[in-house]
C-alpha cells in the first residue's frame, strides 16, 4: 500500500508546486500592487562576489533602505562575464520593484567591449558611492610630480608601464584617457584584481599604478607608494596634501561609481517610494560612515541627476572605448 | 614579549572566546559542505561581523578561515569531493586510503596534519613577518610565471605513472584554461557565444565534477545490486601508531616548508600549496610508487601544506596590507573599515593585535582539531546509508553547493559536463589530476607570462634572479628523472621486462 500512498501525495505536491509557480509566473506589476508596494522582500542584485567593494556599498545601502521600506531586501550576488552576468539578469527582471540592482561604472562600459547591455535598460534610482581614480608611482621612484611622469611619456611614448586591476577595467580606460588627454601614450598593464597591481607597483615592477582612491591611499599613507594626483574635481581628506589631476594641469576626472537602478518601465509610484528610501538610506550616518571608512566617497545623487550623469558617461565612453579597436 | 602577553591575554574576554566557538563550526560546515568555499563564507559573514567589535569579529572570520581548511577534508577524503580548493590535492591519497579500509585513520591524519600546518604557518607569522614579507614583493609577474611553470612540471608527478595520458589530460586541462577573456587585450576566446564563459571555465564547478560527480556516476554504473563490497564503510584503525607518525615526519616538514613559502607569495592559496607538496613529498620519499594509492605520506604532505598557506597568507596581508589570499582579500576590507590599517607600520604601531591574530587562530587550530577528531565517528553513519541514498546526498548537495557559488545554474549544468568527462576518463584511466593542474596553472602561467613581456620583454624574466632560478629547477625536476629512469633502464635491459 505504502508505494500507492507515496505516489499519491508526490502527485498532490507536484500538483500544489505548479499551482503556485503558475501562480508567481504572471505576476506583472498593477494598480493595487503599486499601492501596498513593498509586501514582500526586495531583492538588490549585486553583479560582483560578496565581499569586495561593490558589494560593500550595496549591502551596506541596503540595511538602511530596509528600515524605510519596511521590508527585507535579499542581496543576491550574481557574479561573471564581467559583471554583465548580473546586470542581464536585472534588466530582464520584473518591473515590479520587487527586483532591483547595483549599478556599476561597467553599466556603461561593457556595451562597448563586446557585452549586451545597455544602459537604457535600466530606471536610476540614484548614486551612492563615487571612486575617484589615482595615478600613483613606487616611493622610490624618480617621478615627483605627475608632470615629471607625463614628461617621461613624452620623450619615450609607450613605455611607461602602468598597472591596473585587468583588461577592459575603467582603471584601464583611465590610463588610456590620460595618455588622450595628454598627447602621450602609457603602456597599460593589466593585472588580475586591484590589489595585485598596487602590489607591482608597490615592488617597483611597474612605472606607475592607475588604480580607485581606496586601493591606493592606505599604502599612499604607510610610505609604499606616492600618489601623484586624484582624478577628481576636489582633493581627498584621505589623500592629504595630493593634488587633483586639474591642479597639475590636466582637464581629466575619472574613476568608478555605484548606484541603484531597477528593470526599465517601473511603475511611477514604485519608482518615487524607491527614490525616497535610496535617498534616506544614503544620506544615512552610518551608510556615509562607513564608506568613508573603506576609503571611497559617499555620494547621494538623486535619480535624474544620476540619468544625465550616467548619459555623459555612456557618451564618454563610446569615444574612449570604440577608437580602441 | 609584553605585546605577545597582551595580544594572548585580549583573547580571554568570554565574548571573543565565544565568537571562535561560533565560527569554528560555522566553519566546518561550511568547508564541509562542496562548493561553499572559506572566502565566500568570510565575505558573508563580514555582512554581519562589521557591527562587532574589530576583536570579536576577527575572532569570527579568522576562525571561520582556519576550521572550513579542517572541514573540507571529510568530504575529500569520504566521497572524493574537495569541500573546498584547498583539498584537492587530499583527495589523490585521502580518497584511495578510505577505499582500502583506511578512512579513519585518513581522517585522523588529515587532521593531525592540517594542525601542525597550521602551527608552523603561525609561526612564521609570529616571528619572521616583516623580512618574508619583503621576500612576497619580489615576487613579480616574472617570478610568478616561474613559479607557476613549476607546478606544470608536476603534471607527470601527478599522473601516477601513466605519463604519456597524464600529459594528453595536462594539455585539455591548459586548453580549458584558455577559455575566457584574454588577460591583456580583454578579447573573448573560446567562449561560444556564451557569457557565463568569459571569465573562464569557473573552476569549483570543474573540480566538483571531475572528482566527486565523476566517483559517483562511475559507482553508479559499476554497481551490482546484492554485491556488498564496501570496504569504505569499514573505518579501520582511527590513530596513527607510532610507526605511522614517523612516516609522516617528512612529509610534515615538506608540507610545512612549502605551505609557508605559497602562502606567503601573494594571491596564491591552499589549492597550489597542497599540489605542490604532495609531489614534493613524492619526490623525497622511500615509496614514491604508493602516492596516489592511498599513501599516507602524500595525504599528510597535501594537508600539511595547505594549511601551512593561512600562516603565510596572513603574514603578506598583515605586513604588506596585500591580500595573501582570496580569503585575506575579503578581510583586509573588513579591517580597513574597522580603522586597522594592515601594513609594514602595522608590526610597530600595534604589535598586540598582530599577536592577537596568530592566537585567535592558534585556538581555532586546536577548537577544529577537536571537532574534527570528535566528530568523525558520526560521519561514519552517514555512509552507512545504502548507497542509492548516498549518491543522491551526494549529487544534491554538490549541486547545491555548486549553485551557491554564482547563483548560477550554468555552472551546475558545467558540474555535470565535467561529471561525464571525468567518468569517461576514469572509464579510460587517464587521471583527473593533470586537468585540474592545467586549469589552475595554465592561466596564471599565460597572464603573468604575457604580463612579464608587457612590462619589460623577455629580458625581464631572464634579469630576475629568482625567475630563473625557479626556471633552472623546474628544468632539472623534468630532466632527472626521465635519466634515472633511463639509466636504470640501461642497467636492468638483459632482464624481460617487468610485468604491470
Amino acid at each position: 500500500m505504502r508505494p500507492t500512498i507515496i505516489r499519491t501525495a508526490s502527485g498532490v505536491l507536484t500538483l500544489a508546486a505548479l499551482v503556485t509557480v503558475a501562480g508567481c509566473a504572471d505576476r506583472g506589476a498593477t494598480v493595487e500592487d503599486a499601492a501596498d508596494y513593498p509586501s514582500k522582500d526586495v531583492t538588490l542584485i549585486v553583479p560582483y562576489q560578496a565581499g569586495g567593494a561593490s558589494d560593500l556599498a550595496a549591502r551596506t545601502l541596503a540595511n538602511q533602505m530596509e528600515q524605510h521600506l519596511g521590508t527585507n531586501i535579499i542581496v543576491e550576488n550574481r557574479t561573471g562575464g564581467a559583471g554583465s552576468v548580473g546586470l542581464q539578469h536585472l534588466a530582464e527582471a520584473h518591473a515590479d520593484g520587487y527586483t532591483i540592482g547595483y549599478l556599476p561604472v561597467e553599466t556603461v562600459m561593457l556595451g562597448f567591449q563586446g557585452y549586451d547591455i545597455d544602459p537604457a535598460n535600466y530606471d536610476l534610482i540614484g548614486q551612492m558611492v563615487s571612486v575617484p581614480a589615482t595615478i600613483a608611482v613606487p616611493a622610490d621612484s624618480p617621478y615627483q610630480t605627475l608632470d615629471d611622469l607625463l614628461k617621461a611619456a613624452e620623450e619615450a611614448p609607450g613605455t611607461i608601464t602602468v598597472s591596473n586591476s585587468g583588461a577592459g577595467s575603467i582603471w584601464e580606460a583611465t590610463t588610456t584617457a590620460l595618455g588622450e588627454a595628454t598627447g602621450t601614450e602609457f603602456k597599460p598593464v593589466p593585472f588580475d584584481g586591484g590589489a595585485p597591481a598596487v602590489t607591482a607597483a608597490i615592488g617597483g615592477e611597474v612605472d606607475a599604478v592607475i588604480a580607485g582612491i581606496s586601493e591606493t591611499a592606505p599604502a599612499h599613507a604607510e610610505g609604499q607608494l606616492r600618489v601623484l594626483a586624484v582624478f577628481d574635481e576636489e582633493p581627498s581628506p584621505s589623500l592629504e596634501g595630493v593634488p587633483t589631476a586639474i591642479e597639475e594641469g590636466v582637464d581629466l576626472t575619472m574613476g568608478g561609481w555605484g548606484g541603484i537602478g531597477a528593470p526599465a518601465g517601473l511603475p511611477e509610484e514604485i519608482k518615487q517610494t524607491l527614490e525616497e528610501a535610496f535617498t534616506a538610506a544614503a544620506s544615512s550616518e552610518e551608510f556615509t560612515k562607513v564608506i568613508t571608512d573603506s576609503g571611497n566617497i559617499p555620494v547621494n545623487v538623486p535619480a535624474d541627476e544620476f540619468a544625465s550623469f550616467v548619459e555623459s558617461e555612456a557618451q564618454n565612453f563610446k569615444a574612449l572605448l570604440s577608437d580602441q579597436d | 614579549m609584553s605585546p605577545l602577553v597582551a595580544g594572548f591575554s585580549s583573547l580571554l574576554d568570554p565574548t571573543v572566546l565565544s565568537c571562535i566557538a561560533l565560527g569554528a563550526v560555522l566553519g566546518m560546515l561550511v568547508g564541509a559542505f562542496p562548493g561553499i568555499t572559506a572566502t565566500m563564507a568570510v565575505a558573508l559573514a563580514s555582512g554581519f561581523t562589521l557591527t562587532l567589535d574589530p576583536l570579536p569579529g576577527l575572532a569570527v572570520l579568522l576562525t571561520i578561515y582556519v576550521s572550513s581548511n579542517f572541514g573540507d577534508r571529510v568530504p575529500a577524503i569520504l566521497v572524493n569531493t574537495p569541500g573546498t580548493p584547498a583539498s584537492i590535492a587530499t583527495t589523490f591519497d585521502g580518497y584511495a586510503m578510505a577505499q582500502q579500509g583506511k578512512a579513519g585513520l585518513a581522517l585522523t591524519s588529515s587532521a593531525f596534519a592540517s594542525a601542525v600546518g597550521t602551527f608552523a604557518g603561525l609561526l612564521l607569522l609570529m616571528f619572521a613577518a616583516i623580512p618574508l614579507s619583503r621576500l612576497a614583493l619580489q615576487f613579480g609577474p616574472a617570478e610568478m610565471f616561474a613559479l607557476v611553470v613549476f607546478g606544470l612540471t608536476m603534471m607527470i608527478g601527478v599522473s601516477g605513472g601513466r605519463v604519456v595520458k597524464g600529459l594528453m589530460a595536462g594539455a585539455f586541462g591548459l586548453l580549458l584554461g584558455a577559455v575566457g577573456r584574454d588577460p591583456i587585450t580583454g578579447d573573448l576566446r573560446f567562449t561560444f557565444g556564451l557569457v557565463e564563459l568569459s571569465d573562464g571555465v569557473p573552476f569549483i564547478a570543474a573540480i566538483i565534477g571531475l572528482f566527486g560527480i565523476a566517483e559517483v556516476f562511475d559507482q553508479i554504473i559499476t554497481h551490482r545490486s546484492g554485491s556488498s563490497a564496501a570496504p569504505i564503510t569499514q573505518f579501520g584503525k582511527w590513530f596513527p601508531t607510532r610507526a605511522d607518525w614517523r612516516t609522516m615526519l617528512k612529509p610534515l616538514a615538506v608540507g610545512s616548508g612549502v605551505g609557508g613559502v605559497v602562502g606567503v607569495v601573494p594571491a596564491t592559496g591552499g589549492d597550489i600549496a597542497g599540489i605542490l607538496a604532495w609531489d614534493q613529498a613524492r619526490r623525497v620519499s622511500a615509496h614514491p610508487e604508493k602516492f596516489g594509492k592511498g599513501s599516507l605520506e602524500g595525504l599528510t604532505a597535501a594537508d600539511t601544506a595547505s594549511n601551512a598557506t593561512l600562516g603565510g597568507s596572513t603574514t603578506t596581508s598583515l605586513a604588506l596590507g596585500i591580500p595573501g589570499d582570496s580569503v585575506m582579500a575579503v578581510m583586509i576590507g573588513s579591517m580597513i573599515v574597522w580603522g586597522i590599517q594592515p601594513g609594514p607600520s602595522l608590526f610597530t604601531r600595534n604589535p598586540e593585535l598582530v599577536y592577537s591574530i596568530a592566537g585567535i587562530m592558534i585556538v581555532a587550530t586546536l577548537l577544529a582539531l577537536g571537532l574534527s577528531l570528535l566528530r568523525m565517528r558520526s560521519v561514519a553513519k552517514l555512509l552507512d546509508l545504502p548507497r542509492h541514498f548516498l549518491w543522491t546526498i551526494i549529487l544534491i548537495f554538490c549541486m547545491v553547493g555548486t549553485y551557491a557559488v554564482n547563483n548560477s545554474i550554468f555552472d551546475v549544468g558545467v558540474m555535470l559536463l565535467f561529471g561525464l568527462v571525468g567518468l569517461f576518463m576514469r572509464r579510460f584511466s587517464i587521471p583527473a589530476g593533470p586537468v585540474v593542474l592545467g586549469l589552475l596553472l595554465g592561466k596564471l602561467a599565460e597572464s603573468n607570462l604575457r604580463r612579464a613581456l608587457e612590462i619589460g620583454g623577455v629580458s625581464n624574466i631572464l634579469t630576475s634572479p629568482i625567475a630563473v632560478a625557479i626556471l633552472a629547477v623546474s628544468l632539472l625536476a623534468l630532466v632527472l628523472p626521465a635519466l634515472r629512469a633511463m639509466r636504470q633502464r640501461r642497467r636492468t635491459t638483459p632482464a624481460t621486462p617487468v610485468a604491470e
